[in-house]
């Protein structure tokens, strides 16, 4: 079977979920859009735990207050090494932050530490979430 | 099996240039698989595959749920035709949703539909899910994905 997207069907169909919309019947046969084509992993071989981006280490934040501001990010994670990205997205219909941002490190140090010292801190009178982004998971289910 | 979870979003025609079509997917797992395929400028798929951490899904939960999309239905909806098509399969809390719609070129066209609310929602939940998407593949891989 070709590597493409779409869970397999005994995983998605059993139990007793409730089920709406169109395209649990439509059969247009889509599935020859990969042609083969196989998806592409950074370091497929990579250990279970934190996994480096190409550039550095992506930490995951999120709790973000809404009218917060990419400065308030920078400010507050800029301590625990030189920030390479942020991106914080805002909802697209109301023009508020979302919520979450991604804070870029060169060095995994430096993530770890933002991560330690900001997980569960207060951050615009919310308490935020900071974690790493990318990850292996425990096991492999191929 | 309440914390069961899994998204998949497709966008896609075919025309001129072939089948073009962006896709992303994330299992309970975590695991992102993105592919992009438009041969206007580089006939080559272009397919992603990483693994985020749990408070990734956590937040993308949290994105769709605040949405209130599982309380929606496609029935009323623009139906997938030679335009475009795009497809929003979601489960999570026990709700299986399978979506397909036209593409939508604006709000005017939410606003003329046959269920205005319920499109919106779909509207603007598809573009923050794409923003969710391009923003973690672009930290990872530091490819620009392909707005459309």
């Amino acid at each position: 079977m070709a590597d493409d997207m779409h869970e397999d069907d005994d995983r998605m169909q059993g139990l007793d979920k409730k089920k709406k919309g169109r395209g649990h019947r439509d059969t247009t046969d889509w599935a020859d859009r990969y042609g083969g084509a196989r998806f592409k992993e950074l370091d497929p071989s990579a250990k279970p735990g934190p996994t480096a981006s190409v550039e550095g280490w992506v930490v995951f934040v999120t709790g973000i207050n809404e009218e917060a501001q990419e400065e308030d990010i920078h400010e507050a994670f800029a301590d625990f090494g030189e920030v390479k990205n942020i991106y914080m997205n805002l909802d697209r219909q109301t023009g508020f932050v979302k919520g979450y941002a991604l804070v870029e490190y060169k060095a995994f140090k430096e993530a770890q530490t933002a991560i330690n010292e900001m997980n569960g801190k207060e951050l615009l009178n919310q308490t935020i979430s900071v974690d790493f982004a990318f990850r292996k998971p425990q096991q492999r289910r191929r | 099996m309440a914390d069961d979870f899994y998204l998949r979003y497709y966008v896609g025609h075919k025309g001129k240039f072939g089948h073009e079509f962006l896709e992303f997917e994330f299992n309970k797992d975590g695991r992102l698989r993105y592919a992009n395929n438009s041969n206007y400028k580089n006939d080559e798929i272009i397919t992603r595959e990483a693994y985020v951490g749990q408070s990734v899904i956590e937040e993308l939960k949290r994105i769709v749920e605040d949405s209130e999309i599982l309380k929606e239905d496609d029935n009323n909806w623009p139906a997938p035709d030679r335009v475009g098509r795009q497809e929003l399969e979601v489960v999570q809390g026990g709700q299986h949703i399978s979506f397909t719609c036209t593409k939508l070129g604006s709000v005017l066209q939410v606003q003329n539909s046959k269920d205005p609310d319920g499109l919106r929602i779909f509207y603007y939940l598809v573009q923050d899910l794409k923003c969710f998407v391009f923003s973690l593949i672009s930290a990872h891989f530091k490819i620009q994905p392909i707005q459309r």
